[in-house]
């Protein structure tokens, strides 16, 4: 049988190489000057948003995304050319769509390593560590980006420009985002605030909780999470009396369907300030879930429905 | 007054306690007063009334409902299969109802139908397939072979069980997921005055009859051959055993999910506390496993506010120690 003969000879030899190759690179390393950065021939030292200090390479020109919020930051950053794949779950924006597929969940360490990316960037709560660690044990470096705040999709953006060199770009689209952002900001001021509750889940009730990006978007967006405990998770359990107690005067679902089976599911919710007040609203789940450049329209599309 | 009777009226009294104070525990903060004036001056503009009356209650009573309905069936399927690791998911009704949810959560955006909630239907007409196909493998000629039901309901429970994990693996979305994997650990969450009726009437018909044939059940014990020549129709015995295991496990398994543990330990308890054959150990034996798997759904919420653990893990953490306890501690033995 010749074809998988020659696939794993290839497979194995492609490991063996990238294993010669790091351990080459890991002779080289010197200091520049007075500063801590490292440089390894070509590559240069960075840090990730978790902390962890990852050797790229100093003029990456393959990489990809293991999110699909993810492969929008780089879409929006980066040279679609420079972009060599995405995942199962990466439908935006169109360009996207005509790369490769590498499956996430599993990943496809094979595929992943055919694609022969320089640079893998990934969200924090995406990927796990395990399989970021298998994924630079074949020499690709895993760069971890979170979100908490709006801010830090900005700085996100930044950051990949700098590391792509594409630094003009990035500002140029951060700075388009923070007017656009300031113009929605600047509107909805004098608006009193309005409690939002954004569920995820229905059966059990998930929403999304303090400590996230959407506690922020809802703020911009001149409102504010109808949650006010923070939980440990970021998107905690809540019982429909915990519903009922908070009494939201908005609810965002992120489908009709989902926002019916709530209040037939759970009939005593419709005794919520937002049942009564029909405002019950969809929010496109992509722009609501996906920490991404479109995270402006995500904020204009609540602004819309909070003004409601 | 004997010592059966003490006991009963013990379970009474802390089932009781017990339940007054859960319906203090929720959002709402509620002393005891809003609590007494929610059941007997109920005000249906005041939330707390509406939290305490429509929420809580039936959520304490369904835990009690389905404790002791899962109880009271392991008493059952050890006592049939003579064998001390029985317990009511034996015949694959946890793993049928698991698999008619997950079905449902995978297949259904819209999880309801006509107005109909789906997946309680789905996980009661799971159960009562998936018991049906391990009855007719464990049958030979009318007769119940209760060594290869038993062998039929390990291999289609593991059966199922893969092609839920297949389901799991598909779903695409983690809202998905996280709704298969909540419903496999159990919970009241969605108890209601509407569901309540269904697993109460069945454990308490169940109840009544069985009161009348606990001679049966303890002769039972003796093996089968010992029984028939008592005079016990085994094989009669062993199909309204069946009959009422399947209904009365499929109604508590559709409205709670599969909450594991309690259907093999408390039968031991009841053993180990009132004898082997006790004329009280069923209604005992229902009782105590409404009270454990009441206090286990408190704890539950106590610990990790507000929507709680799931309860089949609580269950587990504190039904274990209890019952290697027992069974060092009274040398226990079964049968």
């Amino acid at each position: 049988m010749p074809k998988p003969l020659s696939f794993f000879r290839s497979f194995f030899s492609k490991i063996l190489l990238l294993v010669f190759l790091a351990g080459c690179g890991g002779n080289s390393e010197k200091s520049i000057g007075n500063s801590n950065q490292k440089v390894e021939l070509s590559k240069i030292t960075v840090t990730d948003d978790l902390g962890r200090k990852l050797q790229v390479p100093e003029n990456p020109k393959r990489i990809m995304a293991l999110s699909a919020a993810m492969t929008e930051m780089l879409f929006a950053v980066v040279l679609d050319s420079m972009i060599v794949g995405r995942t199962q779950v990466c439908n935006y924006p169109e360009a996207a769509k005509k790369k490769t597929v590498i499956n996430s969940y599993p990943v496809d360490l094979e595929g992943l390593l055919a694609l022969k990316p320089e640079i893998v960037f990934t969200e924090d709560g995406i990927t796990p560590m395990e399989t970021a660690a298998k994924i630079e044990q074949l020499g690709i470096p895993v760069y971890f980006q979170r979100y908490d705040k709006v801010a830090d999709i900005f700085r996100g953006l930044n950051d990949i420009g700098k590391i792509m060199h594409r630094e003009v770009a990035a500002k140029k689209l951060t700075d388009s985002l923070q007017t656009e952002l300031n113009a929605i900001e600047n509107e909805v001021k004098t608006h009193e605030l309005k409690r939002a509750l954004v569920i995820i889940n229905t059966d059990p009730i998930y929403v999304y909780g303090r400590n996230t990006l959407m506690t922020d978007k809802l703020e911009k967006a001149g409102g504010e999470n109808a949650l006010k405990e923070v939980f440990p998770q970021q998107s905690p359990q809540l019982t429909r009396e915990y519903v009922l107690q908070l009494n939201p005067g908005f609810i965002f679902g992120i489908s009709k369907e989902q926002n019916e089976t709530l209040f037939r599911l759970y009939p005593e919710l419709q005794k919520v300030d937002a049942y009564k007040n029909k405002r019950i609203f969809v929010l496109n789940d992509d722009l609501a879930s996906r920490p991404s450049p479109r995270v402006v329209e995500s904020i204009r599309e609540i602004r819309n429905y909070l003004q409601k | 007054m004997n010592r059966p009777l003490l006991y009963i009226l013990l379970m009474l009294f802390l089932t009781f306690a017990v339940t007054v104070a859960g319906l203090k525990l929720g959002s709402f903060e509620t002393d005891f007063a809003t609590v007494w004036n929610a059941l007997f001056n109920y005000n249906p503009e005041d939330p707390a009334h509406f939290a305490v009356l429509h929420l809580r209650l039936p959520r304490l009573l369904l835990a009690i409902c389905v404790g002791g309905s899962l109880a009271f069936c392991g008493y059952l399927m050890q006592a049939m299969i003579n064998n001390a690791l029985a317990d009511p998911y034996i015949l694959g009704t946890a793993s049928g109802a698991s698999f008619g949810a997950s079905f449902c959560f995978f297949a259904f955006t819209n999880l309801t139908v006509f107005g109909i909630y789906l997946p309680p239907f789905a996980a009661l007409l799971g159960s009562f397939v998936v018991t049906i196909i391990v009855v007719a493998l464990g049958t030979r000629s009318g007769q119940l072979i209760p060594s290869q039901m038993l062998l039929a309901g390990i291999a289609l429970t593991s059966l199922i069980g893969a092609l839920t994990s297949l389901i799991t693996f598909l779903s695409s979305s983690e809202g998905k997921l996280k709704s298969v994997i909540f419903w496999a650990m159990g919970g009241f969450e969605k108890a209601s005055w509407e569901s309540l009726p269904y697993p109460a009437v069945a454990l308490l018909l169940a109840l009544v009859i069985f009161m009348f044939m606990q001679k049966r059940l303890n002769v039972l014990l003796l093996g089968p051959e010992r029984a028939k020549m008592l005079g016990v129709n085994v094989a009669q015995t062993r199909w309204i055993i069946l009959l009422t295991v399947s209904v009365v496990t499929g109604f508590a398994v559709a409205l709670s999910g599969p909450v594991g543990f309690v259907g093999l330990i408390i039968p031991h308890v009841t053993r180990g506390l009132l004898g082997i054959t006790g004329k009280l150990n069923l209604i005992f034996c229902a009782l105590t496993g409404g009270l454990f798997m009441l206090v286990c759904d408190l704890l539950s919420r106590i610990v990790f506010p507000p929507a709680g653990l799931p309860v089949g893990v609580v269950t587990s953490l504190f039904g274990v120690p209890f019952f290697v306890y027992l069974l060092l501690k009274k040398n226990y033995k079964f049968g």
